[in-house]
């Protein structure tokens, strides 16, 4: 049991050959490029979609923050797609390995930082003392700070990891339950079978916060910095 | 193909690459050393675990 439980999370082969780059490209071919003044209808709603979430998420930077615009969106197409498709049964979610979450944080964050301390050195430093701080406090407050700033990366990847493979042990498990206890019990197989159902119902929220909230922690990091 | 990804991916996209990403690529370059750090790390320890195959609890 323990070994088909962890099985999901393995990087797929297929004959030997490590198919996990398509697996990771193919969210890509759900977003169709648009190629005309009016497009056809898919491309029509995620349009509308993409502009939707790109004017809620780019209002608060200033002309250089909203340079990033098309880095953020594209994270948080990428981050909710590759989520969702995880959702079907036997897929595998690139989301679920550390590996990937930390490639995606730690540029990210690293950009935003040394964008602080490029065009704004001293609002950058600044940002290592809050402001009201007593005197005798400041040496250890700004110890916490820096190591609160070197977090943020590990926060994101870790966050975003443990979410979703947390997500889907808890629909293996209880699956895994449901079926167990459809031979011993049908009212109780039933009952865990609801609580199967409102945990996918979760899980389809869980996929869409996450991604948001990666991506609304990386504008946030970039608009202290930009 | 390598002038289609030319017009189709360089040429709309180079402000982001040589201006906006500026940062970013410093940002993966400390992630790739980083990930070059963990894996000499790990090499070195197998290696250093293969050459000693006496087990570390001796037989008291």
């Amino acid at each position: 049991m323990n070994e088909n439980l962890f099985a999901s999370f393995i990087t797929p082969t297929m004959m030997g050959l490590p198919i996990v780059i398509l697996i990771i490209m193919f969210p890509s071919m759900l977003f169709p490029s648009t190629t005309r003044l009016v497009n056809n209808r898919l491309v029509s709603i995620q349009q509308w979609l993409i502009r939707m979430t790109t004017k809620q998420m780019m209002t608060i930077h200033n002309k250089k923050g909203q340079t990033w615009a098309l880095m953020l969106i594209s994270l948080i197409m990428f981050i909710g797609s590759t989520n969702l498709l995880g959702l079907l049964p036997h897929s595998f979610t690139p989301t679920t390995q550390l590996s990937m979450n930390l490639g995606m944080a730690i540029p990210l964050w690293a950009g935003t930082v040394i964008l602080g301390f490029r065009h704004k050195t001293k609002a950058s430093l600044a940002h290592f003392l809050p402001q009201g701080t007593p005197l005798p406090l400041i040496p250890m407050l700004v110890i916490i700070e820096t190591i609160s700033l070197f977090i943020q990366p590990m926060a994101l990847a870790v966050r975003l990891t443990a979410n979703i493979t947390a997500g889907h042990l808890l629909i293996h498990l209880i699956g895994g339950a449901t079926l167990a206890l459809m031979n011993i019990s049908m009212t109780t197989a039933f009952i865990t079978f609801v609580i199967l159902v409102l945990l996918t119902v979760l899980e389809f929220a869980v996929a869409l916060i996450q991604a948001y909230v990666f991506t609304l922690l990386v504008s946030l990091y970039l608009h202290d910095n930009a | 193909m390598f002038q289609s990804l030319m017009i189709n991916v360089w040429v709309p996209m180079k402000p982001y690459y040589t201006q906006v990403y500026q940062e970013i690529w410093v940002g993966m370059g400390l992630m790739s050393l980083i990930i070059y750090k963990i894996r000499s790390a790990d090499k070195r320890a197998k290696a250093l675990k293969g050459s000693s195959p006496a087990p570390a609890h001796g037989h008291h």
